[in-house]
């Protein structure tokens, strides 16, 4: 018999064997397909708190599943699996496992807010989409994103030393992400980034003495100094120790109670 | 001519109804069938009254002392009509207790019957002990405690089924009985507040909270109780293994999967039926009925809450599933129009 609506087979739940005996009967070969039942029999009612938990998920509860979010929605127009109206449900239901099965897909909302704009019940789903991203991060279901890592990078200088060094934030931004600097140098968009602030122009056009009075000297040493030396701002004190307990306090105390490790 | 007005029950259509004509001075024959007065919100102990907020036994107990205390109203409890003579100024009517009224006007706040349950047998009332109706829930507020009826428990998670007895032309049910969404949300909220740790789902085809109760009952409920809308027509009630708790099986339509899912207590949110007695009110009092059972009525725009009988008037839920708050505007409007038309009649002679 064909199989309709085959969309809605979850490819997981398609089990094959090579020898399968049902009730006592060989059903081997043709019949060895089977697809395990989709029943959903459990709600998790509290898990929204979970991702209320996470900044933007706040109005969460609010909707009524009218569908604006994902007709206005950016990503919806180019595929038709970004339905935040969708996600929004399953996180008011608790199914948990069904909003893992798109983590691949969820990061990808562009935050253009035309759902909380168009939302009637203020449901900011804008803001949901970042706090389920969050929470798929939290949980260990998708790797930390680059803007996560950045600011991870730019956060842990700033704490430490009162200030940042914007050429070792980039390095060790550029290190963490498994970018490769000596491919970027030789070609790509940092070099045309470094040729560029140097004015490589004008040693191309023969300019040989306009280009070395141009050259930042100056900064280029503070940079060098900076990156070896790694000065801290001045009477910098405990200030990053009480600035970084501050902030695990607030981590804490907004996600108490989740029982999973928060980035 | 006679300027008395015959009023048929005694729900809040009629008590406002027989409020009304004897407030501008005018003698009422108020007749119910039951021996106590107050309709459906009384006979069937509806705890706190949409919108108000208010205690049935409260709202509409001041709705019933209004009119006992009037000395203009002649109340007749336990009484049926059961032959109407005469013609428009001029009825006379027999009642069950043997008793005749003469009367100018009849008013007809005859209301409707609760959807019996049992008519669906697949969602399982009448099976199991702890599939209940709104009303038993109303029931159990009243009382104070939230409770399954099989063994006393209180439920961990509760579910409500709308549209039971509406919305279905397999049964011939095809109106919306327009308050069962307000109803549910709202004792949804008075379950969460009787025992805070019960989950309350509601299972919908729509949510028609309609006007002001959108935000008051369906969103607040949502937003301030946490109660979940899943967007289902339940299948089937059954058993689960354990015995103890139903399994309401159905499909989540916006997951596009089927649901089999563990309840404690299962609620059916009836709807409002024609009043069961309706075939005879139509035959003693000469009215007609609508398709679908309900009584019907004569053009609305200037010949307001006419019967197609002449001199017979009819409001509130007898003419289609209502709210109260609606019901009691009938009854007044229905007032205005019998006292209007006898007084017009009487001028007429006059001229």
């Amino acid at each position: 018999m064909p199989i309709h609506e085959k969309t809605l087979i979850d490819p997981q739940l398609l089990v094959q064997s090579d020898k399968l005996v049902v009730d006592g009967i060989d059903v081997s070969g043709h019949w060895n397909t089977m697809i395990l039942p989709r029943t959903m029999t459990e709600y998790d009612p509290d898990f929204y708190e979970t991702i209320q938990a996470f900044p933007g998920g706040e109005n969460v509860h609010r909707c009524w599943q009218c569908g604006s979010c994902t007709n206005s929605c950016t990503m919806y127009a180019i595929n038709t699996d970004f339905n935040p109206r969708y996600w929004i449900y399953l996180i008011n239901l608790g199914y948990k496992s069904e909003l893992v099965k798109d983590k691949d897909i969820i990061w990808q909302c562009v935050s253009c807010n035309k759902c909380t704009n168009i939302c009637p019940k203020d449901v900011r789903p804008e803001g949901v989409m970042k706090a389920l991203a969050h929470w798929l991060e939290a949980e260990g279901h998708t790797p930390k994103s680059r803007s996560t890592l950045f600011d991870e990078e730019f956060t842990r200088q700033c704490i430490e030393r009162g200030r940042i060094e914007d050429t070792e934030v980039m390095f060790n931004f550029f290190r963490q992400t498994g970018q490769n600097l000596g491919a970027m140098l030789k070609g790509g968009w940092l070099r045309l980034l470094i040729e560029r602030m140097n004015n490589v122009h004008l040693l191309r056009q023969g300019k040989i003495g306009k280009f070395v009075a141009r050259l930042p000297l100056v900064q280029g040493f503070k940079m060098g100094w900076a990156m070896v030396f790694k000065p801290r701002t001045r009477s910098w004190g405990r200030t990053g120790e009480v600035l970084r307990e501050y902030v695990e306090e607030q981590k804490r105390a907004a996600h108490a109670g989740i029982g999973s490790p928060t980035h | 001519m006679n300027d008395a007005v015959l009023v048929v029950g005694a729900g809040p259509t009629g008590l406002s109804a027989a409020h009304g004509v004897a407030s501008v001075g005018r003698r009422v024959v108020l007749v119910e069938k039951q021996d106590t007065l107050g309709g459906a919100p009384i006979l069937s102990g509806y705890a706190k009254l949409v919108p108000s907020g208010e205690w049935a036994k409260d709202a509409i107990g001041r709705m019933v002392k209004r009119v006992e205390d009037s000395p203009l109203v002649e109340i007749h409890k336990g009484a049926r009509v059961t032959k109407l003579g005469g013609d428009a100024g001029n009825f006379n009517a027999t009642l069950s207790n043997g008793k005749t009224v003469s009367a100018g006007a009849v008013i007809l706040g005859t209301g409707f019957t609760h959807f019996d349950a049992i008519n669906k047998p697949e969602w399982g009332f009448g099976t199991y002990a702890d599939v209940v109706t709104t009303t038993q829930v109303e029931q159990m507020v009243g009382a104070g405690k939230i409770a399954c009826p099989s063994d006393g428990r209180t439920p961990e998670r509760v579910c409500i089924l709308l549209c039971v007895g509406s919305r279905d032309r397999q049964i011939g049910r095809e109106w919306c009985s327009k308050i069962c969404c307000t109803v549910s949300t709202n004792l949804a909220m008075e379950i969460k507040e009787l025992s805070p740790e019960t989950d309350v789902y509601i299972y919908y085809m729509d949510i028609r909270t309609f006007g002001l109760y959108e935000d008051k009952f369906y969103w607040k409920s949502q937003e301030e109780f946490k109660t979940k809308f899943v967007k289902a027509r339940i299948a089937e009630v059954t058993m689960a293994p354990d015995g103890k708790r139903l399994l309401v099986k159905g499909e989540d339509t916006l997951v596009k999967r089927p649901i089999v899912i563990p309840f404690d207590l299962v609620v059916h949110a009836i709807g409002m039926d024609p009043n069961e007695d309706n075939p005879e009110i139509a035959k003693v009092f000469g009215v007609g009925l609508e398709k679908h059972g309900f009584i019907d009525r004569d053009e609305q725009y200037t010949s307001t809450f006419s019967s197609t009988r002449r001199g017979i008037y009819v409001g509130g839920a007898a003419l289609a599933p209502e709210d109260i708050d609606t019901c009691i505007s009938h009854g007044l409007a229905m007032a205005m129009r019998a006292v209007g038309e006898m007084a017009a009649s009487r001028h007429q002679r006059a001229a």
